[in-house]
């Protein structure tokens, strides 16, 4: 035992407040425990009588039963003084720790309720003791583990910024740049990383390459980001005028239906996210970029119908939002989600650019296009590669876009509101709605020629297999 | 003063939207357009922030383009004039309502039912570049005028 140890004058003060005397400080403190600790005890109630007791009579034993080099002596003598319940002692048992640890655990202040938990959880004995002895400040002191700067990841990388900047496609460059076929890792370690053994998994359910890639995301993430522009501030509000009642009404409506379904398309997206693999963070990274710019397509939709007098208007009828989110595979939503109703969504916007009855409107409509259009770049480049890459899914795809167009022509006759707000909007007012419904159907058309045109860019042929009212549509306004 | 069309005219759209920051702050545009105007056929390049190559084209190097926009003499023409009056496109002479108003296959075609969409990602910009001549004086070639 060392001389007679300083005693600081905190330790001084609460131990003349707690009414331990100089000489069992100075016996605690040559026995190892630090000021601070004693500090601790004295304030979870342990009295100087029961530390004489155990440090007198106990350390010998206390000692020998921990680790000695772990656990100073006067932190066993001081936790020997507990009492440990029958379940917490069965449990104990049963986690392999032994009850030294428990009683150890228990007199520097661990809750019981906490210790079943840990033992539940799987902690081990040789866990806790590490923990507990650098919560102690123990005898052995920290020593940094420095064996991850050894890791063997691929070394020297330097990327180099191009012409757009530094991009995603220029820092894809060696083994980072390898996007496998097959994901083997259900953690969240980023491609090119190395993995630890233990790791819990993160829930993710798509590993392979073919069911979400499309080798355009890198690009189509950035410009994304480079290409974005801010309703509050940019939409020149201050052009919009007083508009005939009818007028006002339709692009309400208009509104109404726009905000509705991208806001749809935000919340599925959001729900496949979690379910893509970090092995294909490009594809996650552009997704992220498609649900913020359906955020700003609701945002400035629902800003339009409440700048002029007007209000919202009916909801839509949601058959074609239900084949979207009963969708059970990625391909599945992202073809009918981002090929198809995005394609007729994207006619609805160059229309409504061309028929903008202000400036901001024109800026809206023309704005949404490259959003929209985006989007659908992304859904078509996907499809390309997962028929490339599995062609026996070709016909798996036709049905969804059976059932996708099914819902599509559901919507067509339940919803009204939304084809005749467009007619008024697009012939100037309900006197001229006749030849709003024209110009309507020659919108629809457009839209369904193009849907076809990207399909077959994507190898699927579907002239043919087109539902027979969007046929039908199709053959009248051509 | 620049006679449209020409490399020498598009040239002068190409210097004003490459020291534009506003041309910039659209984002980055990537894509090869055609324009088929009097006769002739342009290409415009536009890289990243700018438009990187302004050069006279062939019927065959369409085929290479993303898209190009063709429409009749008397309608580029009335668009100009539209553009240099208003100081931009007004709200019947932009590109996407041009393109919906023309009969068959409207002012934007392309060989490439992917590659036409790049008119529509990047149409601020392509609209900004043309919406630039309302900087210079154009005189116009003798088969537009």
């Amino acid at each position: 035992m060392a001389d007679a140890a300083t005693i600081p004058e905190n330790l001084r003060a609460k131990a003349q407040e707690k009414g331990w005397p100089d000489d069992l400080l100075q016996q605690a403190l040559a026995a190892g425990a630090s000021p601070d600790q004693l500090i601790s005890y004295m304030d979870r109630g342990i009295s100087a009588e029961q530390a004489r007791q155990v440090m007198a009579g106990q350390q010998g034993a206390a000692a020998a039963a921990a680790p000695a080099a772990t656990v100073p002596a006067a932190t066993a003598a001081v936790v020997a003084a507990v009492t440990i319940s029958d379940e917490l002692r069965a449990a104990a048992e049963k986690a392999n720790w032994p009850l030294d640890l428990v009683e150890q655990a228990v007199g520097i202040g661990a809750s019981e309720a906490d210790l079943l938990n840990y033992m539940n959880m799987g902690v081990t004995a040789d866990q806790a003791r590490e923990f507990m002895q650098q919560q102690a400040g123990g005898a052995s002191p920290f020593e940094p583990d420095l064996s991850w700067m050894n890791v063997p990841t691929e070394w020297n990388t330097r990327a180099r910024p191009t012409k757009h900047g530094l991009t995603l496609d220029a820092i894809n460059i060696g083994k980072y740049g390898d996007v496998p076929d097959v994901w083997p890792f259900q953690t969240e370690m980023p491609r090119g990383a190395v993995p630890i053994p233990g790791v819990e998994g993160m829930g993710y359910s798509i590993f392979e390459k073919q069911e979400v890639w499309s080798d355009a995301c890198a690009p189509l993430y950035e410009e994304a980001i480079q290409r974005r522009w801010r309703p509050a501030t940019d939409v020149p509000w201050d052009s919009i005028q007083p508009l005939p009642d009818d007028l006002e009404r339709a692009i309400c409506q208009i509104c109404t239906h726009i905000s509705e379904k991208e806001q749809n398309e935000a919340d599925i997206l959001g729900r496949w996210e979690p379910e893509i693999s970090y092995g294909y963070h490009e594809v996650k990274l552009y997704l992220a970029t498609t649900i913020f710019e359906n955020a700003r397509a609701v945002e400035v939709f629902r800003k339009r119908a409440l700048s002029n007098g007007g209000g919202l208007g009916v909801q839509s009828s949601g058959w074609g939002f239900r084949s979207v989110v009963d969708a059970r595979n990625f391909t599945e939503m992202s073809t009918i989600q981002m090929v198809l109703h995005d394609s007729i969504t994207l006619g609805q916007y160059i229309y409504g650019e061309k028929y903008a009855k202000n400036a901001a409107e024109k800026f809206i409509f023309a704005h949404s296009i490259q959003d929209k259009a985006r989007h659908i770049a992304y859904g078509i480049t996907h499809l390309k590669y997962a028929l490339l890459n599995r062609p026996e899914r070709r016909e798996e795809v036709q049905r969804y876009l059976d059932k996708g167009e099914t819902m599509l022509v559901q919507d067509d006759r339940k919803d009204p509101s939304t084809r005749a707000a467009f007619a008024i909007y697009f012939g100037g007012g309900k006197d001229n709605i006749g030849e709003g419904l024209r110009i309507y159907d020659e919108m629809r058309g457009r839209a369904l020629r193009q849907y076809l045109a990207r399909l077959k860019w994507a190898t699927l042929d579907r002239t043919e297999r087109l539902h027979p009212d969007l046929k039908a549509v199709l053959e009248a306004a051509s | 003063m620049p006679v449209f069309p020409s490399v020498e005219w598009f040239e002068a759209l190409k210097n004003i939207v490459n020291s534009s920051p506003e041309f910039r702050h659209n984002g980055t545009i990537d894509t090869v357009v055609g324009v088929k105007a009097g006769g002739k056929i342009f290409e415009l390049t536009f890289e990243a922030f700018e438009c990187e190559r302004v050069r006279e084209a062939t019927e065959d190097d369409l085929r290479d383009m993303d898209f190009w926009m063709e429409q009749d003499d008397e309608t580029w023409k009335a668009m100009i004039e539209n553009i240099k009056t208003h100081g931009k496109a007004d709200l019947a002479f932009t590109l996407n309502t041009l393109d919906l108003s023309q009969a068959g296959e409207g002012l934007c075609r392309s060989h490439d039912g992917y590659r036409r969409d790049a008119f529509y990602r990047f149409n601020q910009s392509i609209q900004d570049f043309f919406d630039a001549s309302a900087k210079i004086d154009t005189q116009f070639a003798a088969a537009v005028a």
